[in-house]
């Protein structure tokens, strides 16, 4: 567990100021919150609250209502975010989607790269253990082998901040294990990940922070750690 | 809900049939002579069809091993496909490009208004019109016919893919955006593999649909088996313009049996047990145990 001196050591990724989020009428408003490379956040509350929306913003994919983001994130590549449908282009091979990744991944593919991102692709496919599915297109997975593809492609793109929607979802207690095995090395290689979790006690297993969502305030909480966490 | 149903589909033929009283009055009458007229045409001018047309023509001298290939329906049947296969292909790419402008979730409105514009105005004249613009200007032949029919399927095709393209899932486009994939990239990437199912009917219909339209453009001189069913027209020559109709209908039957085959490598079809004939024959229960059958053995 790092102390508050070395959290405050790991690099700033984000920041807010008085950020309301919503469409059209505020669901959270005014968030000073900051997101520091190295820690896993958990994001709770009940459904319909925000939690979604609040990835989106930070995503970029939804204008904040007020105040401001200030992100060090790279805008390609930057940013890995695992909707809860996933976002898969199902008609498509695994290998496919885990290559998108790899293309915003390493910016310059140019053709002397392209073997270094032919790697990536492999072992992020090799390290879901859906090498044998690689050709295969994604509508034929069944929906835990679709999200070690999601998770294969964060991988290839090695991006600084996850963003995953219920990601865990249905998967079984192997899987999961799997899944977090490989978010929890690219946490270590400096990402931070912010979560929405449905399970409290799986969310204070994980993370490090817990943000939750209530009458339209964000309240965070420092999760206390009784046994060490085993990060590689 | 279901008497709602019926009571909707009564009064909408109801009011058609009120409609079509009104436009066309006492013609109605004319029907009864109208059967006896087709009766009579039927037999003394269009069977049994001529199949003379899939013999050679007497001038030019044939030159070809087999005399099909000399023969009217073949020369004009190639041609039609010929141009057909043309505009289809690059009419598919133009219309891929506009309609990646048009798509509301893909571009930012003062982009889509443009192309939407441009395609409805492609759209809005048929292709017949086009090749008689098109013979106006660059003269009679199978030119005329390819752009006319480019033009048109533009404007078609690209409002059927902008259609598509709107009705995908949304979570794809937003993991996209959100990585930081450009636009070219999203498109290559992610749009084009996930609506391909529907680009490709689109394609293939778009094939069939100008082929047939390829005897229509004939007519106006630009190219095709059409040119040959406007010249058995001015003769009265009745039973060649039926022999002639026949084989473009075979030849759309084959394209639709062909595309039913090139769009089984991108349906959920091969996921799901198809119905066999024994199982549509059979009732829903017996079809079902049938099928858990299947999945025994």
């Amino acid at each position: 567990m790092p102390t508050a001196a070395q959290q405050s050591d790991k690099r700033l990724l984000l920041t807010t100021q008085n950020l309301s989020i919503g469409y059209g009428k505020p669901l959270v408003s005014a968030m000073n919150i900051e997101v520091r490379a190295g820690e896993i956040i958990s994001l709770l509350g009940p459904s319909g609250i925000g939690k979604t929306t609040l990835l989106r913003t930070i995503a970029g994919l939804v204008s904040p209502l007020a105040g401001e983001i200030k992100s060090k994130v790279a805008k390609r590549g930057g940013i890995g975010y695992i909707p809860q449908r996933l976002g898969l282009t199902r008609h498509a091979s695994v290998a496919h989607n885990v290559e998108l990744g790899a293309k915003v991944g390493l910016p310059w593919a140019l053709p002397f790269k392209r073997a270094e991102r032919d790697q990536r692709v492999l072992s992020a496919i090799k390290s879901m253990g859906l090498e044998e599915k690689m050709r295969e297109p994604v509508r034929r997975l069944s929906g835990g082998q679709q999200r070690r593809v999601a998770t294969a492609r964060t991988l290839a793109q090695r991006p600084n901040l996850i963003l995953a929607d219920e990601f865990l979802g249905e998967l079984d207690a192997t899987n999961v294990a799997l899944v977090l095995d490989a978010v929890n090395r690219l946490v270590a290689q400096g990402s931070a990940m912010i979560m929405v979790e449905h399970h409290e006690e799986r969310a204070r297993e994980i993370a490090d922070r817990i943000w939750r969502i209530v009458d339209g305030k964000l309240l965070e909480e420092v999760v206390e750690v009784a046994v060490e966490k085993v990060v590689e | 809900m279901r008497r709602r149903l019926l009571f909707a589909i009564a009064i909408l033929v109801i009011s058609a049939w009120l409609l079509l009283l009104e436009l066309v009055g006492d013609d109605l009458g004319r029907l009864g002579n109208g059967f006896d007229n087709l009766l009579v045409f039927f037999e003394e001018s269009l069977w049994p069809p001529d199949w003379s047309v899939l013999e050679a023509r007497s001038y030019p001298k044939c030159e070809e091993g087999v005399e099909l290939f000399c023969s009217v329906a073949w020369i004009g049947m190639v041609e039609t496909i010929k141009i057909a296969f043309i505009a289809t292909a690059f009419g598919f790419v133009g219309a891929l490009l506009l309609s990646a402008f048009a798509a509301k979730n893909l571009m930012p409105l003062w982009l889509n208004i443009p192309a939407r514009i441009i395609l409805a105005a492609m759209r809005s004249l048929p292709s017949i019109i086009w090749a008689i613009l098109f013979v106006i200007v660059i003269g009679f032949g199978p030119l005329s016919g390819v752009l006319a029919m480019t033009f048109y399927t533009v404007g078609y095709l690209g409002k059927l893919q902008y259609e598509a393209i709107e009705g995908m899932d949304n979570s794809p486009l937003e993991a996209g955006r959100a990585m930081g994939l450009r636009s070219d990239e999203i498109m290559i990437g992610i749009v084009i593999p996930e609506t391909s199912n529907h680009l490709l009917s689109q394609l293939l219909f778009m094939f069939e649909y100008n082929i047939r339209h390829g005897t229509v453009i004939g007519i106006v001189g630009a190219g095709g088996i059409g040119y040959y069913i406007n010249m058995y027209l001015k003769f009265l020559q009745y039973d060649k313009v039926i022999a002639l109709l026949l084989i473009i209908f075979l030849v759309v039957v084959l394209i639709d049996l062909l595309s039913m085959a090139a769009r089984s490598f991108v349906t959920e079809d091969g996921d799901v047990k198809r119905p066999s004939w024994f199982t549509v024959l059979r009732s829903p229960t017996k079809a079902a145990s049938h099928h858990h059958l299947d999945e025994s053995e």
